[in-house]
């Protein structure tokens, strides 16, 4: 072609071929020589063309605080995503995502990502200047040298991290903690420690069976979870254990998804599931439907247990606690008794109680005597971290030498393996995750002066937020690492933009499911955004050059030999590979351990399933599973802050796919409640209590009970609502023992509302 | 193009491809030929950073994203069809992005280095090629978005006087290809 048009052109848009000659056309004229461009460079010839309909495929894993942790299938054309779909390998993901998922895009391609660092000039004024990475790290490490001048440690610096990016490798972060000295570590987690512990107490472990082998049981209890919002893909074992003749049943103080799709729904008075457990229990015992060659054979303390049962409860009671009519209870109670296998799938929710570890001690008591622990379809499921057997690798650091710590007992959260050290004393200094507010405002010797926040949102997730503000105005510097501006951006002096998964390598496990992926990069890092162990690395380095020393992170890493770091024999071995690179094909799932204490060797002190906890008592709860009281209100009505379905915690509602569909909050409210208070639906209304308050809109509902209010805990881009000024700080009983700090009464909550 | 129009989409790119204040203020005394009162380093500049952040650069949600596939999309998002067209075209010039792949091909201030190197080949040399890619250019692409982003810029909460007077010169050119072409039309 020797005359070019603009219809040419437009077909050169197309056409690869058509571009090509274009270019030929113009190196041959000498027209690219010499343009006055102040940006744009000489590109090579021919740079770019050659995706001709293929695609590039990449494997991602979704890195997000949830049961399914899908893996995923990145089609990537041009360095740019195209679309994802869930891994067809993986029999669990079984080629879908959640709504979350397939608006991944939305996420990665989003005008709003925070693209470089920048600095607010006075925390909350919205005036942000941008700086360079250089600048921006000096600026951190000159504070952190100069705190560790004038209080002779790293004490004063804070770390406020939990399960915004679950990918191994962002281990880093307390990595990059470890090796800058004893630091102080915000521990433990809001999630699910009471439920922990209570396993411990009774297993050994927390541990449940592959949720794919729920097909096999022939009678399922929900009990406070809602997998047809929080886990979609354990939805098709469910049903499909229904085709096969099990019935399904969903206890839960809302009328959830779930339970709308159950055969039978119990709406529980809340928190008294503990009773309800034990209801049935005294009725399986009266009844003779205890499975005695079991409980002989595998248990400890199981007459004691019977002896309480007999003196202590009576179904009546149980019904009276928990609202539920005693005729339900005894017939479920039989039929689940009868049920071989049978199993219940014991939710978060129900233990964010004051009395939640003793509630799940209470149903896991209800599944082990009837003999349903340990065998396939069968089992107390709560979660499990049987394939979480990394290296750990980013996350062992070591700390400078010389470095001074904390002289006392440190406490570790559920997901740090590391050993204890053997060397010094020193320790970091430890603060109860769940009191971040008042722990950060009551640390002294040396006060918590800088506080760096990752992979978490705790002006949207922490409690008691008017609080939390206070602690964040003691802080005389606050690093918040993220990929969107959340309410807690807002209140920082820098933020830094971190990478999405498709921009990293790592690796992530489920605590619910049995397979493992690979997370590979699969684009370029958009923007200015680095991984966390790339900041730790960029930190470390500018560290030792203003301070030599003052840092072991290493400066230079490779983040995709820093994933295969941390695989080991063990994990190959659990999943049959012989090399990370085996993941490239597709998720892994495990080849054993997916059958909970099939063996009946249990890891508590006894061997033996504990229906009588030496240790519980040791710590100081009852050494049976017995009744214990829920909260008492401190106003009108139950607050409930459960999952909203078009997020994870804080993440996601605020993409423009979910916006279309969830573009407010609401507070649900029962029609008898809304008439008493003269509120119709679509009204403002002040929610109030003790805490604080909240301007909402009225949704009227009778899916929540008429004594309780319910609004979904949630961060909106152009709304401040926040969940978390109705929210105190009130510890759940249990947690401590293995994840480092009592869980959190969440729903333990109350609150009155009026007409705005 | 003449060589005054030809200075101001240099004024323009390096107004929109700022970094920090001292380029708004360098980018703004030259669109103003000399001829702004603050001086560098004064309150006003660090004003209008703050606002130009919170237009286009972040880390508030932008109220006006400064990107072409942020408005060609047919729903808002980055990386879009419109950032490989500019992409293609910058290739077909025998350019390149030396952010390619993390800043959007099509970024104004991208765009208007290209709008510059395009229009200046385009007249270098008497050939269809060079004029036809530089029509397609601003045609199909940059008049089909800017107009647009002006539009939200001046509607949007944030705003300051530098960042005014960069949306009205941006418009003036515009308007200037615009009747330019039109000019041209039999």
């Amino acid at each position: 072609m020797t005359q070019w048009k603009k219809t040419d052109i437009e077909q050169a848009m197309d056409c690869p071929m058509t571009r090509r000659r274009f270019m030929k056309w113009m190196t041959a004229a000498g027209v690219t020589a010499a343009m006055p461009c102040g940006f744009l460079v000489p590109g090579k010839a021919e740079a770019g063309i050659v995706y001709e309909g293929g695609y590039e495929t990449f494997r991602n894993a979704c890195p997000r605080n949830c049961y399914d942790t899908c893996g995923v299938v990145t089609y990537v054309k041009d360095g740019v995503i195209k679309f994802v779909e869930g891994a067809p390998e993986s029999t669990f993901t079984r080629g879908g995502l959640c709504v979350k998922g397939n608006a991944y895009l939305r996420k990665q391609y989003s005008p709003d990502r925070i693209k470089y660092p920048m600095v607010q000039q006075g925390r909350g004024s919205g005036n942000w200047k941008r700086i360079s990475w250089d600048e921006a790290l000096t600026r951190i490490s000159e504070k952190f040298i100069e705190m560790n001048e004038k209080d002779g440690s790293m004490l004063g610096l804070a770390m406020t991290k939990y399960s915004g990016n679950f990918g191994i490798t962002n281990y880093g972060v307390e990595g990059m903690f470890s090796s800058l000295g004893y630091t102080t570590r915000m521990v433990g987690t809001p999630c699910w420690p009471a439920g922990i512990d209570a396993q411990n107490y009774d297993m050994g472990n927390m541990w449940c069976n592959d949720p794919e082998d729920m097909v096999k049981a022939r009678y399922v209890i929900l009990w406070g979870v809602n997998p047809a919002w929080c886990s979609v893909h354990t939805m098709k074992y469910i049903y499909e254990a229904r085709q096969r003749g099990a019935k399904i049943v969903c206890i839960d103080p809302v009328l959830t998804q779930t339970a709308a799709k159950a055969d039978e729904y119990w709406q529980i008075n809340t928190s008294e599931d503990g009773a309800l457990a034990l209801g049935m229990a005294r009725h399986i015992l009266d009844k003779g439907l205890v499975d005695q060659d079991w409980v002989t054979q595998n248990a400890v303390g199981f007459d004691e247990f019977a002896g309480y049962l007999r003196s202590e409860v009576t179904v009546e009671w149980a019904s009276k606690k928990s609202g539920i009519p005693a005729e339900r209870i005894t017939r479920v109670a039989e039929e689940f008794a009868a049920a071989d296998p049978a199993t219940i799938w014991i939710g978060y929710g129900m233990q964010r109680h004051v009395n939640g570890g003793a509630s799940v001690r209470s149903i896991d008591a209800l599944v082990a005597m009837t003999g349903n622990v340990g065998k396939p379809g069968g089992g107390a499921r709560y979660g499990h971290l049987q394939t979480w057997g990394f290296n750990y690798h980013a996350m062992v650091q070591q700390p400078p030498e010389g470095a001074k710590g904390y002289l006392g007992p440190a406490a570790k959260g559920e997901f740090d393996f590391t050993e204890d050290s053997k060397g010094p004393a020193y320790a970091n200094r430890t603060l109860n995750i769940n009191k971040t507010a008042r722990e950060l405002l009551d640390a002294t010797d040396p006060p918590v002066r800088a506080l760096w926040v990752s992979c978490k949102n705790p002006l949207s997730q922490d409690f008691d937020r008017n609080l939390l503000i206070e602690a964040f105005k003691k802080m005389e510097m606050v690093v918040v690492v993220d990929q969107f501006f959340n309410q807690t951006v807002e209140q920082a002096d820098i933020v830094l933009p971190v990478t999405t998964l498709f921009e990293e390598w790592t690796v992530n496990a489920s605590y619910w499911h049995y397979w493992l992926s690979i997370n590979e990069q699969a684009v370029k890092p958009l923007y200015e955004a680095k991984s966390n162990i790339e900041i730790a690395a960029a930190l470390s380095k500018k560290m030792n050059e203003l301070k030599p020393g003052s840092c072991t992170f290493p400066a230079d890493i490779d983040t995709k030999e820093w994933m295969a770091k941390e695989f080991n024999k063990g994990v190959y071995d659990l999943f049959g590979i012989d090399s990370w690179e085996a993941l490239k094909n597709g998720p892994k799932k495990a080849r054993t351990n997916r059958l909970a204490w099939g063996d009946g060797k249990f890891g508590t002190p006894s061997g033996k399933y504990e229906f009588k906890s030496e240790l519980c008592a040791e710590h100081g709860f009852n050494a049976l599973p017995e009744y214990v009281a829920s909260r008492k209100p401190y106003d009108k009505l139950r607050l409930l802050t459960p999952h909203t379905k078009f997020g994870l915690h804080s993440q996601f509602i605020n993409l423009d796919w979910m916006e279309d569909f969830n573009p407010r909050p609401y507070v649900y409210i029962h029609p008898d409640t809304a008439r008493a208070r003269s509120i119709a639906d679509g009204d403002r209304v002040r929610v109030k209590n003790k805490t604080g308050e909240v301007l909402i809109t009225a949704s009227l509902t009778d899916n929540v009970p008429p004594d309780a209010i319910m609004m979904y805990e949630a961060w909106f881009k152009n709304n401040p609502y926040n969940c978390q000024n109705l929210v105190d700080d009130t510890s759940a009983d249990m947690g401590a023992y293995k994840a480092g700090a009592p869980g959190v009464a969440i729903h333990d909550q109350f609150a009155d509302l009026v007409k705005a | 193009m003449d060589p005054e129009q030809r200075t101001r989409l240099a004024q323009l790119r390096d107004f929109f491809l700022a970094r920090r204040a001292q380029d708004l203020a360098r980018a703004c005394t030259a669109l103003s030929g000399g001829r702004t009162a603050p001086e560098p380093g004064s309150t006003y500049w660090d004003h209008a950073e703050f606002a130009f952040n919170k237009l286009f650069v972040g880390p508030v949600a932008l109220q006006a994203p400064p990107y072409a596939s942020a408005y060609l999309s047919t729903e808002s998002r980055l990386m879009g069809e419109a950032t490989l067209t500019a992409r293609k075209i910058y290739e077909m010039a025998g350019l390149t992005s030396p952010l390619q792949g993390s800043l959007p091909d099509d970024h104004l201030g991208v765009e208007l280095d290209a709008a510059l190197g395009l229009s200046t080949m385009a007249e270098g040399l008497d050939a269809e090629a060079p004029r036809a890619l530089w029509d397609y250019f601003l045609q199909a692409h940059l008049l089909a978005w800017i107009p647009q982003f002006i539009d939200k810029a001046r509607r949007a909460e944030a705003g300051h006087p530098a960042v005014d007077l960069a949306l009205g010169h941006l418009e003036t050119w515009l308007d200037h290809q615009t009747i330019k072409e039109e000019g041209m039309t039999p």
